[in-house]
């Protein structure tokens, strides 16, 4: 890391707690108030992020791209990124930020810990695939997170209404029927990222490593995450499951994803994705 | 036979079938693969576990990917596919279909989640909405005494265009499994390569229909590049038969005869000579070595056996022999001479440099690259490639442009020109009354709405 990518990497962890910390704050006490102030924590956070991307970028001579650390960061970033848009569009859904910053922190303070040194762009890693490839894989994880955090947040406002709790901090959400579409529509923004990503990566590994399918294990869970999110959206369309049922799939199937993106090279380092960057 | 039908293409086995394979793919992360785990592993495992191995084995679950139970759940799963498909053409066929008749009243229609009703701005009539509604899109049907506009009615082929792809992909590899040529390649600068299957390192996969790669090529120089240890680059140039120069690098393999010729290793070819101590040439060779990773390697010359380690950017470390780096800044071989098993001489050998022993000298007197191709060759590549992007242009049709469809009419209610109408959309209801209520503020230019 270079010493200011360093200062704004941590500058933006320790705002996202504060962001988090507000948003468990106004769950918990009902008290909505803080909320949009947390907004505007999230959108500086999000800045001085950018601006550690940016020292990064300028340390190394190219954006970061591979490697767990990397990963956290820019994948950080697209959910960061979209649950500021997603905000920007809907003010009701602010409270999205409620789970998925949550999520960054665990990524980022994960990344951090896995090698962050600088280093120059591999040669496995210079192929315009790779900006298809990884730029629609940070989509998708985007889109699946806000999935799950939508998902969060319909089964505590369906259990907060069921138990007969008032708390004014859930009327700042959708209701129960839109946060439910909202989770479908963010599903299938993932599904759809996430198969160009699957078919941008196949046709790359033909070039790389010789064939297009290597049965890799990043490759694998990749495949397994995208048949649990296609069975979701089967079970939605075909068979009607909708609201808690479709909730809780959700917020379970990204677990696959973050497997695929972060477990498999945690546990192993003979996955073909390395590139050789530790 | 009909419930045998009705089984293999009902939904309900479309999931269970995709559950199991997702189970078998997670079984193939948890159990070592045999082609994915090295030879030294597996056996260490066999030597630690046989009857678990053994038993694994019988089953197929160590090549799990292309076990019997796995062909045998594809299998199904295109099956199942395919039958799913042909009772759903029925049904694509009456949804693309433009809805016939006149429309229903939209103010008690069923199955109408947005209903709502507005002043038509003045000057404005039901023609003038309808060629709005088309300018936005729709495909319009009717008159202002009841119209029904319809967006995106295509949008269901796109459901049978992505399982199709489905069998392009499955078709794409059949020919690949088939057509697959396999084989390592070592060519060192200067060697000329044509398509001799003989020169392959150990023994090549050959293609079950086909011919292994007619190639005819020579390598003309080798340039790895490395910074700071991270290998950032290994361009080779190469000249084919015809005298047409290409290059090759990480990423960028070498193509011909449907063949990838992928660069991924370099190392040393020395030009070792045995002269006398007279300096007169007794033998010698340029010796592809594989001394990567610090290993050891071994070859012979004039009646001698040399083992040989190599060190690309030589230095001392705590009085041992060490590599800064994996450039060749400084390249030095520690030679060991054997003869009958004994050994002879000990000591480096740098470019140019000589190590003596018994009535020799051993002289380096070049030091080009060898470069290891990883050589592919297989058919059916454009077809799996045409499945990816129907795959990804059909999700993207499906799911982002899908249906939506509009009835209304325009009446005359206190001398005023009253739109009422009625929406609905595939996948939607919530948002479904968003969408509209957007898309009828934007087309009659109105800030609110009155709902009925």
């Amino acid at each position: 890391m270079s010493n200011v990518e360093m200062i704004f990497f941590w500058i933006s962890l320790v705002i996202y707690s504060l962001a988090s910390g507000g948003y468990i704050y106004s769950f918990v006490f009902k008290n909505p108030r803080f909320m949009p102030k947390m907004v505007i924590l999230i959108l500086i956070g999000f800045l001085t992020h950018t601006i550690a991307i940016c020292a990064r970028y300028q340390a190394q001579g190219h954006l970061p791209w591979a490697g767990d650390y990397e990963s956290a960061m820019m994948g950080g970033w697209f959910i960061i990124a979209g649950t500021l848009y997603v905000g920007w569009r809907n003010k009701s859904l602010q409270a999205l930020a409620t789970a998925s910053v949550s999520l960054v922190i665990v990524m980022m303070g994960f990344g951090v810990m896995r090698n962050p040194v600088l280093t120059p762009m591999a040669a496995a890693l210079k192929n315009y695939w790779l900006y298809i490839h990884v730029y629609f894989a940070w989509l998708a994880f985007g889109a699946y997170t806000l999935a799950m955090a939508a998902g969060v947040l319909f089964l505590m406002k369906k259990k907060s209404l069921a138990a007969g709790v008032v708390n004014p901090s859930y009327e700042k959400f959708p209701s129960l029927d839109r946060l439910d579409e909202l989770i479908f529509r963010y599903v299938l923004f993932g599904f759809i990222t996430d198969t160009i990503m699957i078919s941008a990566g196949a046709i790359w590994a033909k070039d790389l490593w010789g064939s297009y399918w290597s049965w890799d294990p990043v490759e694998t869970w990749s495949l397994v995450s995208w048949l649990i999110y296609g069975i979701a959206i089967h079970l939605r369309i075909t068979f009607g499951w909708r609201e808690a049922r479709f909730a809780w799939i959700v917020v379970l199937a990204l677990s696959t994803v973050i497997i695929s993106f972060f477990g498999v090279t945690f546990v192993i380092d003979t996955s073909l994705h390395t590139f050789q960057v530790r | 036979m009909n419930k045998i039908i009705k089984f293999l293409s009902s939904l309900r086995f479309t999931l269970f079938l995709i559950s199991l394979l997702g189970v078998m793919f997670m079984l193939g992360l948890w159990i070592p693969q045999q082609n994915l785990v090295s030879e030294e592993i597996y056996e260490q495992w066999r030597h630690n576990s046989p009857k678990l191995l053994g038993a694994l084995e019988s089953i197929g679950f160590t090549s799990i990917y292309a076990s019997s139970t796995m062909l045998t759940l594809w299998a199904f799963f295109f099956l199942n596919l395919a039958l799913v498909m042909w009772q759903r053409i029925p049904l694509i066929k009456k949804r693309i279909a433009l809805p016939e008749g006149r429309p229903g009243n939209p103010e008690t229609a069923p199955g109408y989640p947005f209903h709502a009703s507005y002043q038509l701005p003045t000057g404005m009539d039901a023609p003038a909405v309808i060629g709005l509604l088309i300018s936005n899109g729709f495909t319009v049907s009717g008159d202002g005494e009841g119209f029904c506009g319809v967006k995106n009615r295509l949008s269901p082929i796109a459901f049978g265009l992505f399982h199709i792809s489905f069998f392009f992909i499955l078709l794409g590899g059949m020919i690949s499994v088939y057509t697959k040529f396999v084989g390592v390649l070592d060519l060192a600068e200067g060697e000329t390569f044509q398509g001799e299957v003989s020169r392959f390192n150990a023994k090549p996969q050959l293609p079950k229909i086909g011919t292994p790669p007619i190639v005819a090529f020579t390598v003309k120089s080798v340039l790895p590049t490395r910074i700071n240890g991270t290998p950032t680059g290994l361009k080779v140039n190469l000249v084919d038969s015809r005298g047409v120069e290409h290059e090759a690098n990480v990423n960028r393999p070498y193509k011909a005869d449907n063949s990838s010729f992928i660069v991924n290793t370099v190392g040393p070819t020395p030009l070792f000579v045995v002269q006398d101590r007279s300096g007169k040439d007794i033998d010698g060779a340029y010796t592809k070595l594989n001394l990567t990773g610090g290993k050891e390697d071994v070859f012979s010359l004039a009646g001698f056996h040399f083992r040989t380690t190599f060190y690309p950017d030589y230095y001392v470390k705590d009085g041992a022999p060490a590599s800064r780096s994996q450039e060749f800044k400084n390249p030095l071989f520690m030679v060991t001479v054997e003869q009958t098993g004994k050994t002879i001489a000990q000591g480096p050998v740098t470019k140019d440099g000589t190590l003596a022993f018994a009535d020799y000298q051993l002289v380096l007197k070049e030091l080009p690259y060898w470069v290891r191709f990883s050589v592919y060759k297989e058919r059916g590549l454009s077809i799996i490639y045409a499945g990816f992007a129907i795959a990804s242009l059909a999700v993207i049709w499906r799911f982002l442009f899908y249906r939506r469809e509009i009835i209304g009419i325009v009446r005359q209610e206190d001398g005023r020109a009253l739109l009422v109408v009625a929406g609905r959309s595939e996948f939607y209801k919530s948002l479904t009354e968003d969408e509209f209520t957007s898309l009828f503020e934007k087309i009659l230019a109105l800030k609110g709405r009155t709902d009925t």
